[in-house]
């Protein structure tokens, strides 16, 4: 009490007690700073008196709170019986608000182990908690943090929920994040060393995609032009064992397999002719040193802050190469991200060696395989070059020949790099392709590393394994001729390469395995048995990690062992085709036969590795980059595709961050799909449909971890080129089969003869959009096979022809060499009479839209489909002289043509679509809507047009109006009624306001803004009843739908507009002439009148 | 927090809901200033509340004689103390009654409406003040609708944070009430889509009819603030008697 006397004593004023209980209050509603708060006014007041006080002053007030909460909390702690200790150690600080709150949080670290700090102290505290930050202490989040961890509050409940302490790296604060290392800094801090070393763990995979893990192969003999009448086989095989990354000779080899020498001179030129074109292509000049050489010099980057020397000498490439280095900034990173790939060199090699063979592809393409695939005495032999990556780097390089040495993108011996092959030296070590850099060096200190020579490789043997049959060549000693083979390519290429022969390629295979390195081994028919019964199962191709560990659990570990169980059980087990695989190469089958190229399914490009992006903005620049990818290595294969698939990697919920430096980590396979009718390789189109088909996703994009975009039912460009945009291919394909072409206002419609590639779309063909205009032009283009003549002359209906717009009837006057002109002129007497109904209409349409950008003909027209045949389920509505033709199937494929709002569809129309079909459609359309509104700069003519067209029907009925007002309220929200606004410039500001917002579907949040934007426009013409009654409807309606969930909603827009009534005459009108219905509409509900101040 | 995973998301969403009624009934009650909110001073938590006494101490030392003082302290120790003290609910600060009876009355009446909130049965919640004649003078009413077909599970957390907008609002919803005149009653009514019958179950017998006079004119109603979202919608508005029945009064 003798302190409290002291303490009052001291005090200055007493008159103004009420005042200093305001600040107290004041200091009270802020817990937080309260003490601080207190001193400050205080300090002077207690510290002289407080001599007795338990507190001598602040700073000891404040050690003895902090000290009572911490007894506070460990007395709770021991009450709790911590039993669980997840958090031990941890020390945490939660700042500002956070979801679950701090106090769920402190109960959190109570109850598993950790402390709770009420008071940052550096000295205590291990992690601070929290979601938000503002924007001073972001930029000076050093002061703020003391160099402590920012996490969200997520980890502790995430790491409660896995029970354990997880890793707090991934539960950064995105805000404090963004301060780490991303790609971008990454790569302009490092050097180029670096840089490669992370390029390393690229995981792409662009190599065409092969749907077995064997392709088919089968045989072909080819007449060599400067060897007439010697048969020389070609024999290739392409292998896509898997995609994965550290699967060593994944992809695809290949090699010459001559019989004379002959052959084998024409492949030296063929790969003198190679290299030339190298040359030429990169301005090489020869000046290849293989180990100096930076075959990846596109990714050393001269940086903006150039502390990175140079470690190697670049090559030209070099100087061509780009700046950064990033999905963020690169404007390059997918182009740059494949030059540097291995698997991508290896993948695209086959496409490249195809190129410089044309003569044989064609060969290939009519080969007519005389198949010999049963036949016992075949002899297969498969050659191999030994570590092909290596020898290649370290030919030129004697002294490094018994070294270890291993190629892989970077020498540092810190780094993550995996190497990707490794001679056998140090293959002795336990060295093995797919290792990290630093494990490798952890096993063999002196392994010399070195980057990919790229044009090297090209320039030696371009890729390093080739089958060969001489079944038929009547060979006395395979053995003798697989020596020569060998000494050859030594001879060549300076590389050793190894040899097997079998009685078929899995045999060969094997063979050549046990011939390694720089050997030859044949496995004979007879012999086949012994050998494979010691083979371990992981030998055989096609078995894989997984296989492998899946046999292991049944003790399967040799081949003989896998020959004991049955080919049911097997398959039965693994799957059909697993399964007999199994069975079969456990016996040494192998029907596979050698020679056929495997026709590409699919080319795609994947990144999977340092994708990272910051909001949709990078996103799509990476993904028009992917498809300029996609779309050069389209042409450069010469094919075109129809259907488009985008992968997309999500980083799991709970996923860590990957281990490997900016890698993709633990994700979620994501894909979506769309197919077109009319292959297309055109950058353009790519773009559009992959936007569409990122929409789909509904994303977040900081949470896309890899992308990927393939291109599949490819078609060969070169028939499609030359018909291209021409109507000739269409006119022509099947025309003996399509006796009557359907010409309808300029609208092609198709019979079942384009089946083969409308088989599954359902569109809505919304008047003008461009999607339609696409899909217009696409289907004229849809051909079969281009083989037959224009259809006669007299087949033609005149009528048609002559309403064909200006451009198409020139196109067949060509192709008809210009007697169409006469022949229109000749019918034109006759057809006069017959001018359609829906031809004055379509006059009239093209009228009233002389100002819009798109003037399509089709507009006021019934269309008819005669589509029958695609199970197209159609509604024909005509409502008003507008008329919409609504297209559905039940695949979702091609829903992309679905309108971009249900404004586009007429509701009259979709009034008397039958209830479940309508039910499907408005289903589809709000998903569609989302992505439409990445492009809306696509649409809005479209939407223009439509919107032109509902004024006039709008206009003439108000009725209608209503009822359509009524319908498409009922089925959607804001955005279909907003659309209805268009026939005043005011209310159409109103609607092009909404849809700035962002289409939230709140009318509160429109009509501030709309109100700040009033005043621009001249409201003295705009006040007509016609206005006045839309906009009393749309409130109206907007109150219907509202009243029942959300009152205050409905408040907060009568409030505004009120207020806006004040300025506004026709507001004051909207106003009055509602606000009965308005109240009506509460007293229905609430029973009571809503209060208006 | 923890909840029972084998709940449905109307049993889930109702015990969020409850919970949230509870605080936010109080917090009415205190915006009204039924009971004394503390003259001198809010209330404290008591870690944090040893500066104040010293500002309390300094006006009453100059007022009274020593002795006095003693006396008066511990009188003013517990009216300054107020019917309610500060406590966090959702991370928003909220009131919380002090007087155990108080407390009871909320939090029992609340709970009792769980299983019919469950049911879906409740209509609307309502926080009603009575002036000495019991004639109703305003209406908090809380209208729910509880989505019994909504079929997927509850975010607990989502809900929290919409719900959370209501505590919110309402402290800053003073100016649309009226001041109370002194003496009045109140009391937490609950309409019902059905009556519960008496009897079938032991809850049902704790509600009882109410025969407050209803007004005779029409109501004015002022929202406060909406949320609608499955499987629970919840409107918070206030009722008033129309104005010309006030005048009256």
């Amino acid at each position: 009490m003798d302190s409290r006397l002291s303490n009052s004593s001291s005090s200055t004023h007493h008159s103004n007690s009420k005042k200093r209980k305001k600040n107290a209050t004041a200091n009270n509603a802020n817990q937080k700073t309260l003490g601080v708060a207190w001193s400050s006014k205080s300090l002077s007041a207690s510290s002289c008196s407080s001599r007795k006080s338990p507190f001598s002053d602040f700073s000891s007030y404040m050690a003895h709170k902090s000290c009572k909460l911490q007894n506070q909390f460990d007395s709770e702690a021991s009450a709790s019986a911590a039993r669980n200790t997840i958090f031990s150690g941890v020390s945490i600080f939660v700042d500002g608000f956070t979801v679950p709150s701090s106090q769920e949080l402190r109960g959190y670290m109570l109850k598993y182990g950790g402390r709770f700090e009420n008071y940052f102290s550096r000295h205590c505290v291990t992690h601070i908690i929290c979601s938000n930050l503002p924007d001073s202490k972001v930029k000076n989040i050093r002061a703020f943090s003391a160099g402590l961890p920012v996490v969200k509050p997520t980890w502790i409940l995430d790491s409660i929920a896995a029970n354990r302490l997880l890793s707090w790296v991934p539960y950064q604060l995105e805000q404090v994040a963004s301060n780490q290392p991303k790609l971008s800094a990454f790569f302009t801090l490092k050097s180029s060393k670096m840089s490669e070393d992370t390029s390393t763990n690229a995981l792409c995979q662009v190599e065409p995609d092969v749907e077995d893990s064997f392709p088919r192969v089968g045989q072909l003999k080819e007449r060599h032009p400067s060897e007439a009448g010697e048969m020389v086989e070609v024999c290739r095989q392409i292998s896509n064992e898997s995609n994965d990354i550290s699967s060593k000779k994944t992809d695809v080899f290949m090699m010459e397999e001559p019989i004379s020498e002959r052959v084998i001179c024409d492949e030296e030129k063929l790969a003198e002719a190679n290299s030339s074109e190298t040359n030429n292509e990169r301005n090489t000049e020869g000046e290849l040193d293989p180990t100096y050489q930076e075959p990846s010099t596109s990714v050393s980057i001269p940086c903006s802050d150039n502390q990175n020397v140079h470690q190697f000498p670049s090559s030209e490439a070099t100087g061509s190469s780009k700046q950064c280095h990033s999905t963020l900034t690169d404007p390059n990173f997918v182009e740059n991200y494949f030059k540097n790939s291995r698997l991508h060199f290896i993948g695209t090699w086959r496409q490249r060696y195809r190129k410089r063979f044309p003569t044989l592809s064609t060969g290939l393409n009519n080969g007519i395989s005389n198949s010999n695939k049963s036949d016992i005495n075949s002899v297969i032999l498969h050659v191999d070059m030994d570590c092909f990556f290596v020898s290649v780097v370290i030919r030129d390089k004697p002294a490094l020949l018994d070294k270890p040495v291993a190629v892989c993108h970077s020498n540092n011996s810190k780094g993550t790099s995996e190497i990707s092959s490794a001679n056998y030296p140090a293959r002795s070590y336990g060295i093995r392709a797919g290792m990290f850099v630093r494990d490798a060096k952890a096993l063999c200190p002196h392994l010399v590393t070195f980057p990919y020579n790229f044009e090297a490789y090209e320039e030696a043997v371009s890729c390093d394994e080739a089958f060969l049959d001489f079944t038929d060549a009547m060979v006395e000693d395979p053995e003798l001729l697989a020596s020569s083979i060998r000494k050859e390519i030594y001879e060549t290429t300076r590389c050793t390469a190894s040899a097997g022969i079998g009685g078929n390629m899995l045999m060969a295979r094997i063979a050549t395995r046990t011939a390694k390195p720089n050997g030859q081994c044949y496995i004979t028919p007879e012999r086949v048995d012994d050998h494979l019964n010691q083979l371990p199962v992981d030998a055989l191709p096609g078995i894989g990690y997984v296989l492998q560990e899946k046999l292991k659990k049944q003790c399967v570990h040799t081949c003989g062992q896998l020959r004991m169980i049955s080919k049911n059980s097997l398959q039965k087990e693994y799957g059909m085709k697993t399964g007999e695989m199994l069975w079969k190469y456990s016996r040494g089958i192998d029907y596979r036969s050698v020679g056929i190229i495997q026709e590409c399914k699919s080319i795609g490009a994947d990144v999977n590795w340092g994708v990272r992006f910051r909001d949709m903005k990078d996103c799509e620049h990476f993904l028009i980059n992917l498809c300029k990818e996609v779309s050069l290595r389209l042409q450069c294969c010469g094919v075109q595709g129809r259907t488009f698939t985008l992968k997309i990697k999500k980083r799991r919920k709970d996923a860590d961050e990957p281990a490997k430096f900016m890698g993709c980590g633990d994700c979620e396979n994501l894909s979506h799909s769309v197919t077109i009718p009319l292959a297309t390789e055109n950058v353009e189109i790519l773009q559009r449909i992959v936007k569409q088909l990122l929409g789909c996703f509904y994303i977040d994009v900081k949470e896309i971890r890899g992308i990927g975009l393939h291109v599949s039912r490819l078609e060969n460009a070169d028939t499609s080129k030359q018909e291209k945009y021409t109507l000739k291919s269409w006119l022509t394909s099947g025309s003996a089969s399509v006796k009557k072409q359907k010409y309808h206002m300029g609208h092609n419609k198709h019979n079942s003869d384009c089946a083969n590639c409308a088989s599954s779309h359902g569109c809505i063909h919304s008047q003008g959009s461009s999607f339609q205009i696409d899909n217009k032009i696409l289907n004229i283009h849809v051909s079969g096979d281009p083989i037959s003549t224009p259809p006669p002359l007299c087949q033609l209906d005149v009528e048609v022809i002559r309403n064909l717009p200006s451009e198409v009837f020139s196109e067949l006057n060509e192709i008809y060499g210009g007697k169409l002109i006469d022949f229109i002129a000749k019918g034109k007497g006759k057809c006069e009479s017959s001018s359609s109904l829906g031809n004055s209409l379509e006059d009239d349409a093209i009228c009233k839209e002389e100002d819009l950008p798109y003037s399509d003909p089709i507009p006021l027209n019934q269309i008819f489909s005669e589509n029958k045949a695609m199970q197209h389920e159609r509604v024909l509505g005509s409502g008003h002289g507008s008329c919409s033709q609504v297209t559905h199937n039940s695949n979702i494929e091609r829903d992309d043509l679905l309108p971009s709002s249900l404004s586009q569809i007429d509701a009259s129309v979709l009034q008397q679509i039958p209830e479940d079909l309508k039910a499907v459609i408005l289903e589809h359309l709000p998903a569609h809507r989302a992505q439409a509104f990445c492009s809306t700069p696509a649409i809005c003519p479209g939407r223009i047009n439509q919107d032109s067209v509902g004024v006039d029907t709008s206009k003439n009925c108000p009725g209608t109006v209503n009822h359509a007002l009524n319908d498409s309220l009922r089925a959607g929200n804001l955005p279909s009624w907003m659309d209805k606004f268009k026939d005043s410039s005011c209310l159409r500001k109103l609607r092009e306001i909404y849809h700035r917002s962002g289409f939230n579907s709140q009318l509160s949040s429109v009509l501030p803004q709309f109100l700040s934007e009033f005043h621009h426009l001249d409201l003295t013409q705009e006040i007509y009843d016609e206005t006045v009654n839309i906009m009393c409807e749309l409130l109206k309606q907007y109150v219907k739908v509202k009243i029942e969930r959300d009152i205050e909603e409905i408040y907060i827009c009568f409030r505004l507009l009120k207020r806006f009534a004040v300025k506004s005459q026709f507001f004051s009108r909207v106003y009055n002439d509602i606000f009965p219905f308005l109240q009506a509409a509460v007293d229905d509900n609430y029973g009571g009148s809503l209060f208006m101040p | 927090m923890q909840r029972k995973e084998n709940e449905t998301p109307q049993g889930q969403a109702a015990s969020v809901l409850v919970e949230f009624l509870e605080v936010a009934i109080t917090a009415v009650v205190f915006l009204k200033g039924v009971y004394p909110s503390g003259f001198l001073l809010p209330s404290l938590d008591s870690p944090s509340s040893m500066p104040f006494l010293f500002f309390f101490f300094f006006f009453l030392l100059l007022l009274l004689l020593l002795l006095l003082l003693l006396l008066l302290l511990l009188l003013l120790f517990d009216v300054g103390k107020g019917a309610f003290e500060r406590r966090r609910y959702m991370n928003v600060v909220v009131q919380r009654a002090r007087h155990p009876q108080l407390r009871y009355y909320i939090h029992a009446t609340v709970s009792g409406l769980l299983p019919f909130l469950q049911k879906g049965m409740v209509d609307r919640v309502a926080v009603v003040f009575f002036n000495t004649d019991n004639v109703p003078l305003e209406k908090f009413i809380f209208k729910l609708t509880v989505n019994q077909s909504y079929g997927s599970s509850v975010e607990g957390v989502d809900l929290q944070i919409s719900l959370r907008s209501f505590l919110a609002k309402l402290s800053v919803s003073e100016s649309l009430t009226k001041k109370l005149p002194p003496d009045c009653r109140w009391e937490i009514t609950g309409n019902f889509q059905l009556l519960p019958e008496t009897g079938t179950s032991k809850e049902a017998n704790f509600w009882i009819p109410t025969d407050t006079k209803q007004w005779e004119q029409p109501l004015f109603i002022t929202p406060i603030r909406s949320m609608s979202s499955d499987p629970l919608c919840l409107q918070f508005y206030i009722e008033h008697p129309s104005l010309s029945e006030s005048s009256v009064l």
